[in-house]
């Protein structure tokens, strides 16, 4: 067999500050042969960014030290010399990275960035190197790439911002293309139509690929071989299909298992600590975990409308002129309407910008709708004086998508969660509100002597956990949450799910749930809208929407969701 | 663009009716009575009377602010009252003596603290940096008038490198007058300045472009006088660009100190005699250059970064 | 990790600023001037400055660490009690100038609208008159001495902090925290003092640290105008004193003063660097 392009032998990263050392990669070996991709799949901070940088060698060192071989066509990148390891940088290795808004130099045009590798590499004049971009620009598809390549980063949108990046890195032909999560922070149709596009270039210009990404999904339509990583540390290595047919280590059945797709989901998710419990061993898994689920649309908790929207418009100024009049509007939500029943979930999907959040917001009047009228059990939120909508606010909450800034960084977890009630004036003393919030707090799954800790001493999910009790303490009927689950890793989003839908049944919760996620939506919703440029475009049950979509945005949507391979839940269960 | 300027040009209005107010408030009702303080002690009330009709502190509160507004807007400040000299006439001859310490010294504190600052970010975190950084710190810790005293005794008065005090207008004598209290000036704002633009730099440097530009296989210099300093110049535009109108206003204290016959002397020998004229065209005068300048730093801005559309 | 364990970010701030050495010791410095200027303010244990001990213008000796000045006096005595005035400068132009800063900058950062179009154009304004000619204006017309001296620095030094705490309380305004109280019914007093507030608090506290350095230094530079402190020793008297000396070969004066105050104002910007890291929030919870 050919020797492989790339063939990593016992990588280790460790970062090293005077406070504190962390290992960021623990002993890797793997290949990446000519002419296929390898997938590197891992939650956020198992280390699969790192491994990319070392091969790259763009870590700082120090704080990183690192060790091993990264032998990149019989050479070892890690004992070049700096100068040596620049020329291989761009040229025979480039990459691209996940935040197309933020990776380009906002300052020059984007053709001038990718002349500029040309120039560097292949020591082309100014004038070939920017006829050579334009090559590019048309190769990588960014229409009227003549005048785009005069075009700055924010002047284009985010594909077309990724296609620049791609340009810039296959324009010396390299033999390995790094992806770092290339197309996470695109919308489902563009991530689509990227990923198309790399498998193309791959194919046309013979490189080999290694590909991070923490979705199995994006795995499996483009990867020959996976490699699993799990806290620093490679768990698994083997052929795509072997993965998600056969594979041996808990974590990647747990991975595998605990991602809602379009078809059948069992009731409550599986997670990974159904798999594998703390210290890494195998569970077994029995048949009735994963019994298909079969959502009872009609009766749940009667039939009665708790929320209607009639025609809302939510418009926002665009200010401009002499003396700041408005001069046009953003219409974010133009002109929505619809009925959510007692105890039912509304799925509400669409592509960034779609007006969704805004749609929530307004729902709620933290933002104030234009016009249109919000019925909520019989009575037009949008005519309430602000006292009644103060008491209102008891019975509708809202979950918000980002952990981090949702919850106030100098409070206690303790006074994020009584504050409701003193604002309300309810619950009792001191004493009582706070034997309240400790019972929430178990019913989230969070311990209650954690009461007096601050934010950041939880992960992510736990503090997504102390965001849902924040929005219980009140028992609201009705609650939105607004991509509540988006930021959290796909273990993670699972546990959170299941809880939410536990919690549904307990407190006889009404839920609309934005999301960008369909698998999710299709999971937990009983009603699914689809909205796009601020219209509902679609709206009828679950499944029906899933499986005979009749508009075109909505058949579109459904189709630009990577394949992946079925997940095969029979072979995990023992 | 044009809309923008305009309507920029015309927030000078507010502006100069609230930088008129402060001094109204400031001289006309909170200072005391000045026509005694400027006839002396054996004035008579008749002359007083007289000097308070002629200035006009007789009127009412509200006309008396009104003078103050007309003045800013018609630039017609009368006379001082110490040297009776027409206020607009002081300015145009004490500008010449300012400009020629404050351009030069600013230009080349400017350009020295971005080459600091650039060293120094390409060495973050090394030896050099943590001495540049801490010189900075240092010598912005000593106070301005240590500097002023101790340079004239030293270089002017004990080795008698340059003039000590005193002004001539001619090129290139006024060098010697002027050098002494440049080098000061010079002195007095690396400090600040170097550690400004290290920031700034520093900020762009953990940029994700930065990394792009690594990836690409750019050197470290040029991806710091490339990318980065590009980037670093939008914030650094601001910066150095709102100073400007102040160098108009000439260096109070190295004016004074040094006897150089400029703006600065002028507004302190103003203030020390409580020529109320002059101060208010002084603080008027700045304070439209203040806003010409800042509108000018927008639309520098626009050059320096294509995201910014002026609306 | 138990439950006594947990920290709120501020003492997680102090816990990391004690343990960089050079903050820890200009802490030390800051508290030993303060420490000083309090028994200066209560005349107790301090050398005596006021009476005349020797001749004029004795160079430093093992008597006289720093000499004596033009009637005889102790000028290490006057450098220790001139640390009263250049705490209490900084202390009082603190109280005044930091809570105006922050009650206009909050107000126009949160309610947006006329009222920040009302407080950007005061504050534009202020920023257009040479800081230095409003220093001099307010305390010629206020009178020479102390008072004026405080309220001057005090008037003007307010203007860079509100502008600052503008722009944080309005991207603070926009995150999903202060969402969250609008969404359980918190009203705008709530939600700009209980939340948003809290979340600014470091930048005041790093504002203060210059604000002490500005002060002390502008002390000096209306000293030597003439617009100074009468009738007690202040470093910005004793630098303003040296003018005439220097020529006659007696530096101590100057040296004393000079270094004195170097000392602290060095102290007070290491002390701000450092609480500039160490408050920073984006280096936690991500």
């Amino acid at each position: 067999m050919d020797r492989p392009l790339l063939s990593i032998k016992n990588l280790t990263v460790d970062f090293i500050t005077p406070d504190a050392s962390m290992r960021a990669v623990d002993n890797m070996s793997f290949d990446v042969p000519m002419g296929k991709t390898v997938g590197i799949v891992g939650e956020s901070g198992s280390g699969k960014s790192v491994t990319s940088l070392a091969i790259m060698r763009l870590l700082q060192q120090p704080p990183a030290h690192i060790s091993g071989e990264i032998l990149f066509d019989g050479v070892d990148l890690l004992k070049l010399p700096d100068d040596q390891m620049r020329k291989i940088r761009g040229d025979k290795i480039a990459m691209i990275f996940q935040e197309p808004m933020t990776s380009l130099n906002p300052v020059f045009k984007t053709g001038a960035q990718v002349a500029e590798t040309l120039m560097l590499h292949r020591g082309m004049d100014k004038k070939t190197a920017w006829e050579k971009a334009i090559d590019l620009f048309n190769e990588v598809g960014i229409p009227n790439p003549t005048q785009k390549v005069h075009a700055y980063p924010h002047e284009m949108s985010g594909g077309q911002k990724q296609r620049v990046m791609i340009a810039m890195a296959i324009a010396c032909d390299p033999k390995l293309l790094i992806c770092d999560e290339p197309t996470t922070a695109l919308d489902v149709t563009i991530q689509k139509q990227v990923l198309e596009l790399l498998r193309g270039l791959q194919e046309k210009h013979k490189m080999s690929m290694l590909f991070i990404t923490h979705d199995l999904g994006v795995i499996a339509d483009v990867a020959d071989d996976v490699v699993v990583m799990y806290r620093s540390k490679m768990v698994e290595k083997d052929k795509t299909r072997a993965i998600f047919e056969s594979s041996k280590h808990p974590y990647t059945k747990g991975l595998i298992a605990c991602r809602p797709d379009m078809g059948a989901n069992p009731r409550r998710l599986l997670t990974v600590s159904d798999f594998m419990d703390e210290a890494g061993n195998g569970l077994k898994v029995t048949r009735d975990r994963v019994q298909v689920f079969e959502k009872d649309y009609e009766a749940k908790n009667g039939n009665d409308i708790l929320l209607e929207v009639k025609d809302i418009h939510t418009h926002f100024p665009i200010k401009g002129g002499l003396f700041g009049r408005k001069i046009g509007e953003v219409k974010a939500v133009d002109g929505v309407s619809f009925q959510l029943k007692r105890g039912k979930t509304l799925g509400l999907v669409g592509e960034s910008g779609c007006g969704k959040t805004t749609l929530g917001r307004t729902i709620l009047r933290l933002v104030e709708p234009t016009s249109g009228s919000i019925i909520y059990d019989g009575k037009d939120v949008t005519k309430m004086g602000q006292e009644e909508m103060r008491l209102l606010r008891r019975k509708m909450q809202i979950i918000f998508q980002d952990p981090y800034s949702s919850l106030n960084p100098r409070m206690t977890v303790g006074e994020i969660l009584t504050e409701p009630l003193v604002v309300h004036n309810l619950g009792g003393g001191k004493k009582e509100r706070l034997d309240a919030a400790k019972s929430l707090m178990e019913k989230v799954g969070m311990k209650a002597n954690q009461l007096n800790r601050y934010p950041h001493e939880f992960s992510g999910g736990q503090r997504q956990r102390i965001c849902i009790a924040r929005a219980l303490m009140l028992r609201p009927e009705f609650v939105i949450c607004d991509e509540s689950v988006s930021a959290l890793d796909v273990s993670i989003q699972a546990q959170v799910l299941n809880l939410l839908l536990d919690l549904q049944q307990e407190f006889k919760l009404t839920y609309i749930f934005i999301s960008h996620d369909l698998g999710v939506v299709n999971f937990i919703a009983d009603e699914v809208g689809v909205m796009n440029k601020g219209v509902l475009v679609e709206m009828d049950r679950a499944d029906r929407i899933y499986r005979q979509p009749k508009e075109d945005y909505t058949k579109a949507l459904l189709g630009a969701i990577p394949k992946g391979l079925p997940k095969n839940i029979e072979a995990f269960i023992s | 663009m044009t809309t923008y300027i305009i309507r920029r040009l015309l927030y000078m209005i507010p502006v100069i009716f609230g930088v008129s107010f402060i001094i109204f408030v400031l001289f006309n009702v909170v200072a005391g009575d000045p026509a005694p303080l400027l006839l002396g002690k054996h004035a008579t009330v008749q002359q007083i009377h007289d000097l308070r009709e002629q200035l006009g502190l007789n009127k009412p509160l509200f006309a008396q602010y009104m003078d103050v507004v007309k003045s800013a807007f018609t630039f017609d400040f009368g006379r001082s009252w110490a040297t009776r000299q027409d206020i607009i006439e002081m300015i145009r001859q004490g500008a010449w003596p300012s400009l020629t310490l404050t351009i030069p010294a600013f230009m080349i504190s400017t350009i020295l603290s971005i080459l600091l600052a650039l060293v120094v970010a390409f060495y973050r975190g090394k030896g050099i940096d943590l001495t540049i950084r801490f010189l900075c710190i240092a010598g912005q810790s000593i106070s301005s008038v240590a500097y002023i005293l101790f340079f004239q005794y030293f270089f002017a008065y004990k080795l008698g490198w340059f003039e000590i005090s005193g002004y001539e207008p001619e090129f290139p004598v006024f060098l010697s007058y002027v050098a002494l209290p440049g080098i000061i000036w010079i002195v007095l704002s690396l400090g600040p300045d170097v550690r400004f633009f290290r920031t700034v730099i520093l900020d762009e440097i953990y940029q994700d472009y930065v990394r792009t530009a690594r990836a690409k296989g750019l050197g470290e210099i040029t991806v710091l006088l490339k990318h980065v300093l590009r980037n670093a110049m939008i914030p650094i535009i601001t910066y150095v660009v709102i100073q400007i109108p102040f160098l108009i206003l000439g260096a109070l204290l190295l004016e004074s100190f040094f006897s150089i016959p400029g703006l600065g002397g002028i507004t302190l020998n103003a203030l020390n005699s409580s020529d109320f004229p002059v101060i208010k065209a002084m603080a008027v005068l700045s304070s439209i250059a203040y806003i010409l300048f800042s509108l000018l730093t927008d639309v520098l801005y626009t050059l320096a970064d294509p995201r910014v559309k002026l609306k | 990790m138990s439950a006594q364990d947990t920290k709120s970010l501020w003492a997680d701030a102090f816990s990391r600023l004690v343990r960089d050495r050079w903050a820890l010791i200009s802490l030390v410095i800051v508290l030993v001037y303060a420490g000083i200027a309090v028994l200066a303010t209560i005349g107790w244990g301090l050398p005596d400055w006021k009476t005349s001990q020797a001749s004029e213008y004795l160079a430093p000796n093992g008597q006289f660490w720093l000499g004596t000045d033009l009637f005889g006096r102790d000028v290490f005595a006057k450098v220790i009690h001139g640390t009263k005035i250049a705490m209490s400068v900084g202390l009082v132009t603190s109280l005044i100038a930091i809570p105006i800063g922050v009650f206009i900058g909050a107000i126009a950062g949160y309610f947006g609208g006329w009222i920040d179009d009302i407080i950007s154009w005061f504050i534009t304004t202020f920023s257009s008159i040479p800081n230095i000619m409003l220093l001099i204006s307010i305390t010629l017309i206020m009178g020479k001495g102390l008072v004026s001296v405080y309220l001057a620095l005090g008037i003007t030094g307010w203007v860079g902090l509100a502008r600052l705490i503008r722009g944080e309380v309005m991207k603070h305004k926009e995150r999903e925290y202060v969402h969250a109280a609008s969404a359980i019914g918190g009203g705008h007093f709530r939600k700009l003092f209980i939340h948003i507030l809290p979340n600014v608090t470091h930048l005041v506290i790093i504002n203060t640290s210059l604000q002490f350095q500005t002060a002390i230094k502008s002390e000096v530079i209306l000293s030597y105008l003439g617009l100074g402190v009468q009738g007690e020793p202040s470093w910005g008297t004793m630098i303003d004193d040296a003018r005439q000396e220097l020529a006659r070969g007696v530096w101590w004066q100057l040296a004393g003063a000079t270094f004195a105050m170097f000392l602290v104002v060095l102290a007070f910007n290491i002390l701000g660097d450092a609480l500039r890291d160490s408050l920073d929030p984006k280096l936690k919870g991500k």
